[in-house]
């Protein structure tokens, strides 16, 4: 009998089992609309500040976790670029807290730990003290692939009382071409190494087979291995920690603490919303553009797709936010589709950007934000055999237009210092081949990561050189990236005349040079990550435009041996006024992509070129005609922008005095270009209505190219409401289609 | 209770306050009386006398007239009913030719103006550029914010108005007749 007995009882704090919690949180959940039904925060009300201090003892471990390991690690994204973190969740999955980093991943880990919950790993696979559990499977839980999970359990006197979770993104993955972001990933089965929630590691320790499946099966398996010990050192630091937090506290109050910690935060993020934000109906379409013709990937998923996402946004009356994308076109084998897994990251990674800032999001955050993302769509994709390479498509296409929309509920309620207009930029390129060392390898170039301009803000111009999804992150030093990659750093700089222009302007993107050194052979991908190349995303806000996209640029078979050997001038970015040095001085065999999720077709060597504008596409705000010509003499004195920007666009006129090394804004002039370009707008302009009349026979006749009508086509016969929304706008008999 | 003068929320509005006060502000606590201070100033910047309910844009705003809501703009002009996208009552002009493209992307990445437009929209009274669309070609008037004004100033503000409105895109009614005609 007690050993019948001994069986039954869970691994859990009292005897409990995982599912037993796990099901008694969610049932208290939803009976009380309160996190684990605490309608009252005893431990609050009795004592706050002893529960501040066990918060901040619990931030405080999560983040010098997650700074430990970027000292064991071996990859330039982990020590320079900082794409980590490292977070603290209940015995149930749910987030108490995590480090600065990539905040993307706060509900993410979580799922995967309810996964393995529900698949009864308790019983199973066993979880015990010292074991390492890890996932980089989409279909269970995350962004894509490249972000691995390692999950450590955490146990106090013999019982788990929670878990630590590190993320680390790898730069390579042994996928179907190298990188970790391929765009020639149509299935889940070329997505490189995988981790289905997978029981890696015990004594803390890797297993031998697992460390033997990583040297086989990518091409930088040193890096992968470092990352997996730096993801354990943070992990060990936290549940250490916990431990003495468990020892000092009494580990009754770390539980009950840890779920108030949970339910102050979701009572925190719905007062934030009903005190900063104005309810309502907002939205904006979203267009991703995957041109699967351009790549290498099998006839049948060869096909050109254009996919169209209405956004609907509601700020509700209780402060909850609601996202619906009824009208979703549908998913297609290409690695940028979304899941809904993916959308959670992506509403918790604008949240915490945005309003939840404290530095306390976690699953309380999460608790406020709905989502309707319709079955079978772009959204979620009803094939559990989809590429998972670039789930970050919507995140980052659409939570970037979302942050815009978000800020005019800011703005209207008077937070103009908290209002962003989006910034869905970035170009990342995988590249491939032999190393400078002659080795072979494959890489993501991620010194991308925080270099495309911010959109503009409601009060003042935004940040160049910035991704919101990484807030936390810089370029790096190119001293360290040459050190594991066969390229020489010539230039960075920012792209004069990129910015979304406004009255105030969004950030600029970086322009990257390099030339390509001591390689016989290297190949480019332009790695499939924000998907907007001809339809440019809607982020301009309140008369401003969204700014400049990417461009790449190859040069191969280029002069460079002889022209260093006449000491003759290379390629080192865009020059002042926006010229490019590299078509000026480099000879050779020119290529342009501005797609992304295509492959260059050609093959470089030593002494070729890649050129690559980050792009921005952030948005400008307001009017560009408003714009104040302080900020305007400061953009052209920093080179920033070209006089003839400062006319077209600003219709501002300036002198350059070369004894003072600065433009002089002629005043009297601009007032005059701007009255001028006042009329000009009424006259050029034309009622809505005329315009209705116009685009409306458009729409009868069915003029406009044939991948846009197959994009409305999708969204028609996937959507519920919207298809009748876009029939009544447009005035269209109940069964149209294109 | 974080509160700051009215003329520091005027200096923040416009953009004039200096950056270390501004991140302060934005450090801070967030201060309860915001919006009535920020109507407050708005109110003394605009030559009209209606009664503002909501700043819509930088140069758009909801107001009260009798018993209706209008969407106004900073020079006077008025667009209609605010639960009609005020768009329907502007200009518009679309960006199409590479020249037009040109002047905005000097770069070889730039919107294919057969597949998205560049929509901007300018007021009828003052010529300001109060929107730009990017949207795929053919996308419907993007109506980017429709408020529920009654649930906000009953429920939030604790200030219900003196009439209420149904929460209802009305934009459909105006354009059936346009496709009717």
């Amino acid at each position: 009998m007690e050993t019948i007995a001994k069986k039954q009882e869970g691994i859990c704090w009292k005897g409990r089992k995982l599912k037993d919690l796990l099901g008694e949180s969610e049932r208290l959940y939803e009976e009380t609309g309160c996190y684990y039904g605490l309608e009252k925060l005893k431990l609050h009300e009795d004592d706050p500040l002893k529960l501040e201090l066990l918060f901040s003892r619990l931030l405080a471990a999560t983040v010098a976790g997650r700074e430990a390991t970027r000292m064991i690690s071996g990859s330039p994204l982990v020590r320079e670029v900082a794409e980590l973190a490292t977070a603290l969740y209940t015995a149930e999955g749910d987030c108490v807290l995590q480090s600065t980093g990539i905040i993307i991943h706060i509900p993410l880990m979580g799922q995967v730990i309810k996964y393995m919950i529900s698949q009864n790993y308790e019983e199973v696979e066993g979880i015990n003290e010292g074991d390492i559990f890890t996932s980089n499977d989409n279909a269970i839980a995350g962004m894509h692939p490249p972000d691995v999970y390692d999950i450590c359990p955490i146990f106090w006197q013999g019982k788990l009382i929670a878990w630590a979770a590190t993320v680390i993104m790898e730069a390579e993955l042994g996928a179907i071409s190298p990188g970790c972001m391929p765009s020639a990933a149509t299935e889940r089965f070329v997505d490189g190494l995988r981790f289905s929630a997978e029981k890696t590691g015990v004594n803390d320790e890797f297993l031998p087979s697992v460390i033997r499946r990583i040297r086989f099966s990518t091409r930088l398996p040193d890096l992968f291995i470092l990352d997996r010990k730096g993801a354990l050192g943070a992990n060990v630091k936290v549940r250490e920690e916990i431990k003495e937090v468990a020892q000092e506290f009494g580990v009754e109050y770390f539980l009950e603490g840890a779920r108030e910690i949970i339910e102050m935060e979701r009572r925190a993020q719905l007062n934030r919303v009903r005190t900063r934000t104005v309810p309502g109906k907002l939205h904006s379409p979203v267009a991703f553009e995957n041109y699967m013709t351009r790549t290498f990937v099998p006839p049948h998923h060869a096909i050109d797709q254009v996919t169209l996402v209405p956004m609907d946004f509601f700020i509700k009356p209780d402060g909850k936010y609601f996202l619906d994308l009824d009208g979703a076109g549908p998913w297609g084998w290409h690695p940028s589709n979304t899941t809904p897994s993916s959308m959670t990251g992506a509403m918790c990674l604008a949240l915490t950007q945005t309003i939840a800032y404290t530095g306390s999001a976690n699953h309380g955050t999460i608790l406020c934000a709905d989502m309707n993302l319709p079955y079978d769509t772009y959204v979620n994709p009803s094939s559990p055999n989809i590429a998972t390479q670039n789930l970050f498509s919507f995140p980052i296409n659409g939570g970037s237009v979302w942050i815009g929309l978000q800020s005019r509920a800011f703005f209207s309620r008077g937070f103009v210092e908290e209002c962003m207009v989006g910034s869905p930029g970035t170009a990342l390129y995988s590249m491939a081949g032999k190393d400078h060392m002659g080795n072979d390898f494959g890489f993501l170039m991620t010194d991308v990561a925080g270099t495309h301009g911010s959109g503009a803000f409601a009060i003042r111009d935004g940040f160049s050189s910035y991704a919101i999804w990484q807030p936390v992150t810089d370029m790096g030093n190119c001293e360290i990236w040459e050190l594991i990659l066969p390229l020489i750093w010539t230039g960075r700089n920012l792209l004069p005349d990129g910015c979304g222009w406004g009255k105030y302007r969004s950030g600029f993107a970086i322009v990257g040079n390099w030339m390509i050194y001591k390689t016989p052979l290297l190949v480019f991908d332009c790695t499939p990550v924000v998907m907007a190349d001809k339809i440019y995303p809607n982020t301009g806000t309140h008369g401003g435009y969204p700014a400049v996209g990417p461009f790449y640029k190859l040069v191969t078979n280029a002069n460079t041996d002889e022209l260093i050997k006449e000491m003759k001038p290379l390629a080192h970015g865009m020059g002042y006024p926006g010229k490019g040095d590299i078509e000026e001085n480099i000879k050779g065999k020119f290529a342009l992509e501005t797609s992304r999720g295509v492959t260059m077709k050609d093959v470089s060597k030593h002494g070729d070129w890649i050129q690559l504008s980050y792009g921005s596409q952030g948005g400008g705000f307001g009017d560009p005609i408003k714009r104040d010509v302080k900020l305007i003499k400061r953009d052209l004195d920093n080179r920033l922008i070209t006089i003839d920007a400062c006319r077209k666009i600003h219709c501002a006129e300036a002198n350059y005095d070369r004894t003072r090394d600065e433009w002089i804004i002629d005043d009297k002039k601009t007032e005059q270009l701007r009255k001028e370009k006042i009329r000009a707008r009424l006259k050029k302009g034309i009622p809505v209505k005329e315009w209705y009349k116009n685009r409306r026979k458009d729409i009868l006749q069915k003029n406009m190219p044939d991948l846009i009508k197959t994009m409305y086509n999708g969204s028609l016969e996937k959507g519920k409401r919207w298809p009748g929304e876009f029939r009544a706008f447009w005035g269209l008999p109940e069964n149209f289609t294109f | 209770m974080t509160t700051y003068p009215k003329e520091t929320i005027k200096l923040l509005i416009d953009g004039n306050l200096p950056w270390d006060q501004t991140k302060g502000i934005v450090s801070d606590h967030k201060d309860e009386d915001r919006f009535d201070k920020y109507v407050e100033v708005l109110q003394e910047q605009v030559s009209w006398k209606d009664k503002i309910l909501l700043r819509l844009s930088d140069d758009l705003f909801i107001v009260e007239k009798g018993n209706d809501r209008l969407v106004k703009c900073r020079c006077g002009h008025e667009y209609g009913d605010y639960r009609e996208n005020w768009k329907l009552n502007a200009l518009i002009h679309v960006r199409e030719t590479k020249k037009e493209l040109d002047e905005l992307y000097p770069y070889p990445s730039q919107p294919d103006p057969k597949m998205c437009e560049v929509r901007e929209f300018c007021c009828p009274g003052c010529g300001t550029q109060l929107e730009v669309e990017t949207v795929p070609f053919g996308y419907p008037l993007v109506f980017d914010f429709l408020p529920d004004l009654d649930t906000f100033y009953r429920e939030w503000l604790g200030k219900p108005l003196k009439t209420s409105k149904e929460f209802k895109d009305l934009t459909y009614d105006v354009v059936k007749k346009w496709a009717e005609k």
